[in-house]
């Protein structure tokens, strides 16, 4: 009997519960409605109203200005709730981001910035964005085809007048629209350690594929460090950041990574001046096929490398500018890291592939005021928070500072890909499917080519590097006939 | 019963559902529809699904073009498909070695041991771990000069004479299998456990009047009371072995020429968004295993006979042993 009454009141407990979570959603939901609601009709906003009479003796700011015709310092008086979604935890969790609305709220005080860390960000984001109040501002999803960005995120200017303002406007424009700015901007390059590098004797920088594994070599005989090259290949990811050299990097051309390789015929050589996505695989193999990689490359341990790197146990890793600060910060010796462009001369002159990272969305659905303000704390990120700076990335205001770790990259023409032309926006992605290389999709060929690559530096049978080269040529070639792409060049 | 057939004749709904048969009829119903539901959106639809994806060439999203048999014959023509099945054998060797380990422990474990109840839950509970768990477990149990070579150099081997378990080639996938076999022993293990305690421990005790060995106790009593059981688990780990994914794709991320079937299939399926292919990759293997099942059942069925409690080729022996003692009188 008792176990019965028990279990008649577990069950009431049970539903209590859930009708306890319907109806909490019920007040969420209405107050959804309340705020658009609002929205539509300004004149029963209670914060604009508010914020214009105590701006009465400033001239009422126009709330649809345009970021170029925004000008900080000024509104001063706005008040508003920034909710601020962010992938970036390590930024919350350290306090970086409380000290950058610090600063800002200096100017505006009336305006609160509130972060919220999420990790799993990308799936999180999907999901969040299909609801209307997911918060003020994010950092806009990669996976938002730019034909959808106007749906979720208010416009902040043209892209024919951002263009000349900032860096990397067009990676979230559509049809002459900028939907939002990037937070900083990723150089593609080489980290190395300095140290380890003066320890093997080597004075000045690789600028030749055969000069970088000269070094390399260099520094496995004088043994300066415990792994010259450190391949990461197990992750993945990690040795997919050779991709992001395809294009820039290994060919100097704004063009050729969405205009001319899909319509190119054998674009993975090999050529004789080492140009195209031939000089990053040339890298890949002969660094495994000469032994200058760790020894055991499917142990491999990201966070491990992080701090050996840091300490001069590894030479040399390919990666992208924004690992340039987390490797600094892994130990004690942060001033050892540097960061080299591509090893490849074309014409007598070296490029590097550079992008955006993500950019600042301001959710299209906030109340007019609360978009004016963080269109404010954007345009005030942007340009006078130093974040790229800080981060180490290519600023994003054309007129901004350079970081100290793309030092070497003075002389280096950063290259940013050009769109594919009007109508063929998708046929990189085709045939990058289709052909199974998956060029920054994944790194699977990447570590194929490693592999085979290690297999010869242990004297077992392997592919040759032309034999590689020549089956990614076919695979390229027979996805260009079933997709029907013509070949151009 | 004629009183029941005329009581059915002038049936009534709501005198029906508050009969006997009603109730029952209307309780099965209404039990039935949770699972008959979950199953049918949840597995017969998807898969139904699958089968139609299969003849496509498709992404998730974007046009999808009908190509009739092309991505099935793809599957056959492709290196990588069917070089990742032979891996499988070295998964199938592995599953043969646990369950002849897990028959082991299960017999000596259904006896009484000194601490046998913790021996059983030590070797079950690497079961509860989940699979990706374990791959970080080995990933690091592996790595050079970690746990396992820690381990052999304080029994004297040398560093520089062992292996890397996990990069070369000669050896790689077998350390994944192991790691299998580690995860999966103690499953087995209970399995045969709750077998064995069903036969009758009268039989043990006329065995050892009749002065059998222990040997001969674990084959003339156990082996064939639990055939069922073994035969169970045997398909069981083939067709999981035959679809192993977790060490690959934890440990070594299919790197190393340890990618499986599933692994690449994997891949196809979301890195490359060959949707169509990987279905038909998937219907592939559904159609090896339910053959890998039957040639099994048809296997066992001739090693063992399945209506008697001993094996037809023990029978036979017996049967020559009484023939030669009293002359005719066969058992059956």
């Amino acid at each position: 009997m008792k176990r019965k009454l028990i279990s008649i009141a577990l069950v009431f407990v049970l539903c209590f519960s859930l009708a306890a979570c319907g109806s909490k959603k019920d007040n969420k939901d209405t107050s959804v409605d309340a705020n658009k609601e609002n929205t539509q009709t300004p004149t029963k906003e209670p914060e604009a109203t508010k914020a214009e009479s105590e701006a009465a003796n400033d001239e009422t700011p126009d709330y649809s200005m345009t970021l170029d015709q925004i000008e900080l310092g000024k509104y001063t008086d706005i008040t508003a709730t920034i909710k601020f979604a962010t992938h970036r935890t390590d930024l919350v969790d350290n306090g970086r981001f409380a000290e950058y609305v610090a600063e800002f709220n200096k100017v505006y005080p009336n305006i609160k910035v509130e972060y919220e860390g999420i990790t799993d960000y990308k799936e999180t984001m999907d999901i969040r964005l299909t609801q209307k109040d997911w918060g003020t501002m994010c950092m806009i999803p990669t996976s938002i085809d730019k034909v959808d960005l106007g749906t979720y995120f208010e416009p902040i200017g043209s892209y024919d007048v951002l263009k000349d303002i900032y860096n990397f406007c067009d990676d979230k424009a559509f049809d002459n629209v900028v939907y939002g700015l990037s937070s900083t901007g990723n150089a593609q390059g080489i980290v190395y350690n300095k140290k380890v590098f003066e320890a093997a004797g080597i004075t000045s920088l690789p600028k030749t594929p055969d000069e970088f594994l000269d070094c390399l070599q260099k520094i496995k005989d004088t043994g300066a460090a415990e792994d010259p090259y450190y391949s990461n290949y197990k992750d993945d990811w990690a040795i997919s950041q050779w991709n992001a050299h395809i294009g820039g990097s290994t060919n100097g051309d704004p063009e050729y990574y969405n205009n001319i390789l899909p319509y190119q015929k054998n674009p993975f050589g090999p050529t004789d001046d080492f140009t195209g996505a031939y000089s990053a695989y040339y890298l890949i193999y002969n660094i495994a096929a000469r032994g200058l990689c760790e020894e055991d490359p499917v142990t491999t341990d990201w966070e491990g490398c992080k701090g050996r790197i840091n300490r001069g146990e590894i030479g040399v890793m390919a990666m992208g500018s924004w690992a340039v600060t987390q490797f600094q910060q892994a130990d004690s010796n942060p001033q050892d890291i540097g960061y080299m462009p591509f090893p490849l001369t074309i014409n007598g002159k070296q490029y590097a592939s550079a992008g955006a990272d993500y950019c600042y969305g301001i959710n299209i659905n906030a109340d007019e005021v609360t978009k004016f303000a963080a269109k404010i704390y954007t345009k005030w990120l942007v340009e006078q928070s130093n974040f790229s700076y800080n981060e180490g990335g290519i600023p994003i205001l054309k007129t901004g500072a350079y970081p100290e770790v793309l030092n070497a990259f003075s002389g280096v023409e950063f290259i940013v890909n050009n769109p594919a032309a009007a109508g063929e926006e998708d046929t990189f992605n085709a045939i990058n499917a289709e052909s199974e290389m998956n060029i920054n999709v994944d790194g699977k060929k990447a570590q194929y080519v490693f592999w085979e690559g290690f297999k010869a530096s242990k004297g077992e049978s392997a592919k040759t590097l032309e034999e590689l080269m020549a089956e990614f040529n076919e695979a390229w070639s027979d996805a260009q006939a079933s997709l029907g792409i013509e070949v151009k060049y | 019963m004629d009183n029941v057939k005329s009581n059915q004749k002038r049936i009534h709904p709501i005198r029906f559902l508050k009969s006997r048969k009603g109730q029952r009829a209307s309780i099965i119903i209404l039990f039935l529809l949770v699972p008959m539901t979950l199953l049918i959106t949840f597995t017969y639809l998807p898969f139904e699904k699958m089968i139609e994806f299969s003849f496509y060439k498709m992404k998730y999203l974007g046009r999808r073009t009908p190509v009739g048999f092309k991505n099935y014959i793809d599957v056959f023509k492709r290196e990588d498909c069917f070089r990742a099945l032979y891996l499988s054998l070295y998964y199938m060797g592995a599953s043969l070695i646990q369950l002849v380990l897990a028959l082991y422990f299960a017999t000596i474990l259904s006896f009484k041991v000194k601490g046998g109840k913790f021996f059983k839950g030590a070797i079950f509970f690497p079961y509860l771990i989940c699979g990706i768990a374990v791959g970080f477990i080995f990933k690091f149990f592996f790595t050079r000069g970690f746990v396992l070579d820690t381990v052999l150099q304080a029994v004297g081997f040398d560093l520089d004479s062992l292996p890397r378990w996990l990069s070369d080639t000669r050896i790689n996938n077998i350390s994944l299998a192991a790691t299998s076999v580690w995860r999966y022993m103690g499953q087995n293990m209970v399995l045969f456990i709750g077998a064995i305690m069903s036969v009758d421990s009268e039989m043990y005790e006329a065995a050892e009047l009749d002065g059998a060995s222990k040997w001969q106790e674990f084959k003339y009593i156990i082996l064939p009371s639990i055939r069922t059981v073994v035969l169970l688990n045997l398909i069981l780990s083939i067709s999981g072995s035959l679809s192993a994914f977790e060490p690959s794709y934890v440990i070594t991320g299919g790197t190393a020429e340890t990618a499986t079937y599933f692994v690449t299939m994997h891949v196809l399926a979301h890195n490359t968004k060959k949707v169509g292919l990987a279905s038909a990759m998937a219907i592939v293997l559904m159609g090896i295993i339910i053959l890998v099942t039957v040639a099994q059942k048809l296997i066992f069925h001739f090693i063992f006979d399945n209506d008697s409690d001993i094996s037809k080729g023990t029978r036979k022996r017996m049967n020559r042993y009484l023939k030669k003692q009293e002359g005719g009188n066969t058992y059956e």
